[in-house]
């Protein structure tokens, strides 16, 4: 009788861990299938930078960087600094302007040709051709 | 009590905060479901307003409302389960499927701009790009539970003796 609760219970933990196998294996083919991949070569993009006041000041400049962090780096006087967190970095001081959530309820949005950037910085990929805009907001 | 749970929460949380997704939370929120009973009605939307206060009340934060809460009615339904392999399975689910609940939002945000269409889309995307950090999040989940499950098990039955008025000379 023991016996059987053991093989029951053996069963039972093998048929768990292999859904967690199947889990993972799952969501790592959802991953390689459907991420979002970056263009490689070189690429020409502006990156705007709108500041509390609403002036803003472009930067262009010819890339071969795969997401934007590495283009932001790249771009020429722009400067740049956060937090980093488990999604990468989380902007917070641009060109020496903070935006501090906290007290101002301000932080920086990120577009990418006029759309909210569902990505952060060193995940949101780079295309020829991408205008991003980075603005001071305040809730 | 209830200061403890929420403090325990949140030092574990900070001491892991440079090792991306692996967090005690889950196991925290796991272990004090199961061996503190209603308290963890309390400790959760405090721990919940505490992010926010601390972190601001962001989209991420609509993510915490609902989570968390999902984690301690699974936890409660399960309940009567003590073995260790169960709840490490249990909690590496929800760390895999972490970003997946997140990303109801994004479907919400994304469907007030652009429809149904548009929201899904926006969601998927965004989900996708985290998974690498929920396997990560899934198996930190697993091998914390499977680790600590028992020694901290062991510690709990009895705090929650004291809590639940057993004899201080018993504590």
């Amino acid at each position: 009788m023991e016996n059987k609760s053991a093989d029951k219970s053996k069963k039972t933990l093998i048929a768990g861990l292999a859904a967690l196998v199947v889990l993972i294996s799952v969501l790592a083919v959802i991953f390689i299938k459907f991420r979002e991949k970056p263009v490689e070569g070189s690429k020409s993009i502006t990156i705007e930078v709108v500041d509390k006041e609403g002036e803003s000041k472009a930067y262009e400049l010819k890339t071969d960087a795969e997401y934007l962090r590495q283009a932001m780096e790249e771009a020429e006087g722009l400067t740049f600094s956060g937090a980093e967190s488990d999604y990468g970095m989380m902007v917070d001081t641009v060109n020496d302007l903070t935006a501090d959530y906290p007290t101002d309820g301000a932080y920086w949005s990120f577009y990418v040709n006029g759309e909210y950037c569902n990505y952060g910085i060193d995940t949101q990929p780079v295309a020829d051709g991408d205008a991003f805009s980075i603005v001071y907001t305040i809730d | 009590m209830v200061g403890v749970m929420v403090a325990v929460i949140e030092v574990s949380k900070a001491a892991l905060g440079f090792l991306p997704n692996i967090e005690l939370t889950s196991f925290w929120i796991i272990l004090f479901t199961l061996f503190f009973g209603w308290r963890i009605l309390l400790v959760v939307p405090a721990f919940i307003l505490i992010e926010g206060a601390v972190y601001g009340f962001g989209l991420w934060w609509v993510m915490y409302l609902y989570a968390w809460p999902l984690l301690v009615l699974t936890v409660w339904l399960f309940r009567a389960q003590e073995s260790v392999w169960f709840w490490s399975i249990l909690s590496a689910v929800f760390g895999l499927l972490f970003g997946f609940l997140c990303a109801v939002p994004y479907v919400v945000m994304g469907a007030i701009d652009g429809g149904l269409t548009g929201g899904l889309t926006a969601g998927f995307a965004w989900w996708v790009a985290g998974i690498p950090w929920d396997i990560a999040h899934g198996v930190g989940n697993f091998v914390l539970m499977l680790v600590l499950y028992r020694p901290v098990r062991m510690a709990m039955k009895r705090a929650a003796g004291c809590a639940n008025g057993k004899k201080q000379e018993d504590c």
